[in-house]
């Protein structure tokens, strides 16, 4: 069916037959998960925009401050340390998780035998909960636990300034690289087979048929594991919560911004503050974003 | 390379139907004596692969012998128990009220699961395939979402759903109002929107030639081939909800509402974690999200074959 | 529209129906029927034991208030978060735990009710409170709550150890200091340290005290940690760590101070009443003896105290005094504290076996808080001090930070 598409205007009238009942089923499609996103999503965003100007405790008075919260942040020195943390942990993590992901899911993808025990021991880690892992590694990676243990080792992962970040990061991209293993499974299962075939007739052996044939082909599957993967990482709260008690340490070694925001938030009552971090973080994360969206290129869906 | 295509219907439901599908190449077969240095190849290959699969499973190894430990044993760090006892299962399941915390999980996780699975299909097909105005920026909009911080949200949220718009209902501490609130993620719609992506052309195609309306295409050739996204969306917000602990702890606070996670909490104080109730309730907890996850897993099948093979 | 669409539609009008049914017929927080009022009661749990003794409780206060029953539901996890979501919602439980240490932040924000015209009203004696707790909870001369418990910190010694190195249990500074150093010498703890000791302002503002000095002067509008008596402090309980006679409890390979007693890396550790139930469950055959601190210049140690306070927005307040007023009345406190996993803030309740030695801190025990939005200054403050203990700053700049921290937050 070949009827030449006019160039796309993102609000003008398409002349195409049944546009607007396709845009009519379109909207219908996606109206409830917009709803949902709406009240729970954006709404909560506008009113910390909107409180950010603010100095705001819990029920005390509203203070308007203008941008003062912003220009405060900028000084602020710890602000600045939990950014850069939390940048420098992204870096980490977000490589691992992906190459880790993927690897696995390549693995897990062939015709091997036992190959759901091995998706089921691949997959573990990342069912825990949050807590339960970091409960884990906390025992094993103690100063005479297993992990020290088995390879003869005398170190103090956790609570060594050096150390800290690295090896949250490392725990991170242990737990995640399941849920990574599994978004590239989906991908790799929707690539037809006779594209392999036909690399097979071509003669392609098993390593140039992965990056010049499949690797490329799982383009949306690359960008959807990269954006959630860094997303995830600028969030990174509950284990450096858990494993430093809440306190960012050793040395602000951990402090990230979800730690700012939390204690901002909530041990400070100072939400206007926590308002005006959230949004320096939504901008950060929201230029990290689109950046992957002109590397990967825009999907062109129509 | 395309030739006329079959009914996609019948293909797509004969192909849905049948067996799994190794994808990925096989490598070169059949060239007389490689057969040695490939059996080499392969058991080096599936050593590498069980040790990784073994260093991924360990730690879970020791969560398991310490649920088996007494109290004052769980203090070193044997990886066998020295007194084996059941204790810690005893006191997690039945001092306390372990049944009734699965019970509101599982509810919880299972209407989640449905409704997100639901929503982000047809919500991830809509921003793949339809067109209609202003969709990049809704789907802009979409990944935004993902990008706020809980605590940002915890807030304005409670406040909320303490009077929700319009309707005026009180739905704190109460499963709708948790169910609400989580009812379509982000993370599913944007998967489900990948992956409809990579799915070809020709047989929606095909489908509206056919006569097919949207809904029935959705239906009959997109949502069958779809199965491994599904599963993972399955997959993914079942066990997000399950081990969710930031918002059932805010808006599920009676006793009677808690789900497993919070109940797990309970074992866990600032000084004196009891570690091995916590290990036996952590064990307890984790076993329907790995009975969902290899119930979910058979469903990572290669989906999708050129119209033009089949028929 | 057909089909799948029109039945989700159906099916989503229909559960959203449900929901509201079901919301309206739950109704408000608190049912006042005919017969009962209910009380909520929050708070966070910090064992199994505590647990039991609070509905031992609650079950006391039931018998002899018929016409009351109380709905406890404890927050697991994040208190904090939780009740500020309460506090902003302006649905708060009625009766509720504060830590001395939001105190401040909860006083002057004003989600807590102040509590003088019903003491007035019930005739509430006051008196037998220990005074100092007592004052943690007071902002503009007004009380916001009554302490229902407290601990200071002590010194437990491994009776093992020290009797292997010849000494007692310290008194002072300097015999601490000689008694660490025959420990070591007489290698009485192999494997650990002699003391336990932690950069943890929380435990070394026990040593400032004694020392006549202070975070904060007594009106909390500026910071003195930069004196010469917080300085002489520091060097003193820092100095343990430089002579090798002390480690931290990461180098130690434990998660705190109480598991180095308990593993026996340590012989000397300063904990408060926390401690004793941890080691009867943990690592009951250890024996150890507990003294009060040893005493620097003056006597000084830290109170670590929770109250009870009642909401500004809580509806129906007479019910929670009488709640409140029981479960720190005579009769409730001897309730919670007599298995010992609480010591009692009124003088005129009876001590658990064995826990004299917290209580005779009772007269110099600073209670453990601040001045409101000083918590990230705490976090500061021990992350300098962490700094400092791993030698990559040195004494001046770190009390400089924590200073112009403070300043900062006291604006």
């Amino acid at each position: 069916m070949a009827i030449a598409v006019p160039k796309r205007r993102l609000f003008g009238r398409t002349k195409r037959p049944g546009a607007a009942r396709e845009a009519l089923v379109g909207y219908g499609f996606v109206f409830v998960p917009m709803a949902v996103f709406l009240l729970f999503f954006i709404y909560p965003m506008g009113y910390a925009v909107y409180i950010s100007r603010f100095d705001w405790g819990i029920l005390g008075p509203l203070n308007s401050l203008g941008w003062k919260n912003y220009s405060s942040l900028w000084h602020d020195t710890l602000f600045r340390r939990s950014i850069k943390n939390t940048l420098e942990y992204t870096v980490w993590v977000v490589p691992a998780q992906m190459a880790l992901g993927l690897l696995l899911a390549v693995v897990v993808n062939q015709k091997i035998r036992a190959r759901t025990f091995f998706r089921g021991a691949f997959y573990f880690p990342s069912l825990a909960s949050s807590a339960a892992i970091a409960a884990i590694a906390i025992y094993l990676l103690n100063v005479d636990g297993l992990f020290n243990k088995v390879f003869g080792l005398h170190k103090i992962w956790f609570y060594d300034t050096k150390t800290a970040l690295p090896t949250i990061a490392g725990l991170n991209a242990w737990t995640t690289s399941g849920t990574m293993m599994l978004f590239y499974l989906a991908s790799l299962q929707a690539i037809p087979t006779d594209v392999y075939e036909a690399a097979a007739i071509d003669g392609a052996g098993p390593w140039r048929t992965f990056w010049k044939i499949t690797f490329p082909l799982l383009k949306p599957g690359h960008f959807f594991v990269a954006v959630v993967s860094i997303i995830g990482a600028m969030k990174i709260f509950d284990q450096v919560y858990i494993i430093s008690r809440g306190t960012g340490g050793p040395d602000y070694a951990t402090y990230t911004v979800v730690l700012d925001i939390f204690n901002t938030a909530i041990k400070d009552a100072q939400l206007g503050l926590a308002a005006a971090m959230g949004v320096v973080l939504f901008v950060v994360i929201f230029a990290l974003t689109i950046l992957q969206w002109a590397f990967f290129g825009r999907q062109e869906a129509a | 390379m395309s030739e006329p295509a079959a009914p996609p219907f019948a293909a797509v439901e004969e192909l849905a139907a049948g067996e799994p599908v190794a994808v990925g190449s096989a490598g070169p077969a059949g060239i007389p004596g490689r057969a040695t240095s490939e059996r080499v190849q392969r058991f080096v290959a599936y050593t590498a692969m069980f040790a990784i699969a073994l260093l991924f499973f360990v730690p879970f190894l020791w969560s398991l012998s310490t649920s088996l430990k007494p109290l004052p044993e769980t203090a070193n760090f044997s990886l066998l128990p020295h007194t084996w006892t059941i204790a810690g299962y005893r006191a997690a399941l039945l001092d306390y009220n372990f049944e009734r915390y699965m019970a509101n999980s599982a509810i919880l996780a299972a209407t989640v699961t449905f409704t997100s699975v639901l929503l982000a299909a047809l919500g991830g097909y809509a921003f793949a395939r339809l067109r209609f105005p202003g969709r990049d920026v809704l789907f802009f909009l979409v990944l935004g979402t993902l990008m706020i911080p809980d605590q940002l949200r915890l807030v304005p949220i409670y406040r909320m759903l303490t009077i929700f718009p319009v309707t005026h209902w009180n739905l704190v501490d109460t499963y709708q109002g948790y169910w609400a609130i989580r009812m379509v993620s982000a993370t599913a719609l944007f998967l489900m929107r990948q992956y409809f992506l990579t799915i070809p052309r020709d047989l929606e195609e095909a489908a509206k030639l056919d006569g097919a309306g949207y809904f029935k295409t959705f239906r009959r050739v997109m949502l069958p081939l779809a199965g491994p996204a599904l599963a993972a969306v399955a997959i993914l917000e079942f066990q997000g909800t399950w081990n969710d602990f930031f918002w059932a702890n805010l808006l599920l606070q009676s006793p009677q509402h808690w789900t497993a996670q919070v109940g797990l909490a309970q074992f866990t104080f600032t000084y004196r974690t009891q570690w091995n109730d916590l290990m036996a309730g952590t064990m307890v907890a984790l076993a329907p999200v790995v009975i969902v996850y290899l119930f979910f897993q058979r469903y990572f099948v290669a989906g999708v074959a050129s119209a033009g093979v089949k028929g | 529209m057909k089909g799948l669409p029109a039945f989700l539609l159906a099916s989503l009008v229909g559960i959203v129906l449900i929901a509201g049914a079901q919301a309206r017929v739950a109704g408000p927080e608190r049912a006042t029927t005919a017969k009962k009022t209910t009380v909520t009661l929050t708070g966070w749990a910090s064992s199994a034991a505590e647990t039991a003794a609070l509905r031992t409780t609650i079950a006391g206060f039931e018998r002899s208030h018929p016409k009351y029953t109380v709905n406890y539901a404890p927050i697991n996890g994040d208190y904090p978060a939780a009740m500020l979501a309460k506090f902003a919602a302006r649905r708060p439980p009625d009766v509720f735990y504060v830590d001395s240490n939001v105190a401040p932040d909860w006083m002057s924000q004003g989600v807590l009710a102040p509590l003088d015209k019903l003491i007035k009203q019930h005739h509430f004696n006051t008196k037998p409170f220990f005074p100092r707790l007592l004052s943690a909870f007071k902002y503009k001369g007004q009380i916001y709550g009554f302490p229902k418990d407290w601990s200071p910190l002590a010194m437990e010694t491994n009776n093992a150890m020290l009797a292997k190195a010849g000494v007692k249990p310290p008194k002072t500074w300097a015999q601490l200091r000689s008694v660490a150093q025959k420990l070591k010498d007489s290698d009485a703890v192999p494997g650990g340290a002699p003391l336990c000791i932690d950069p943890d302002w929380a435990r070394m503002l026990a040593f400032v005290y004694q020392n006549k000095g202070s975070f904060l002067n007594a009106k909390k509008t500026a910071p003195t940690v930069k004196s010469a008596a917080v300085r002489g402090a520091i060097n003193y309980y820092y100095g343990f760590q430089q002579a090798g006679l002390s480690g931290t409890h990461d180098k130690l390979g434990v998660g705190w101070c109480g598991e180095a007693l308990g593993k026996e890396k340590a012989a000397i550790i300063f904990e408060g009443n926390w401690v004793v139930g941890y080691m009867s469950d943990t690592f009951p055959g250890v024996k150890y003896t507990i003294s009060p601190l040893p005493k620097g210049k003056v006597n000084g140690n830290l109170g670590f105290t929770v109250s009870y306070s009642i909401g500004q927005n809580t509806k129906n307040k007479q019910a929670a005094w009488t709640l409140l007023s029981y479960l720190v009345g005579k009769q409730g406190m001897h309730l919670w504290t007599q298995q010992g996993i609480a010591l009692p803030s009124r003088s005129d309740v009876k001590v658990p076996s064995g826990r004299s030695a917290f209580l005779k801190q009772a007269g110099y025990a600073h209670p453990w808080q601040f001045a409101p939005r000083f918590s990230k200054v705490i976090d500061t403050a021990n992350n300098e001090l962490q700094s400092f203990f791993a030698g990559k700053e040195s004494l001046d700049d770190m009390l400089n930070k924590i200073d112009s921290a403070a300043r900062d937050a006291l604006g």
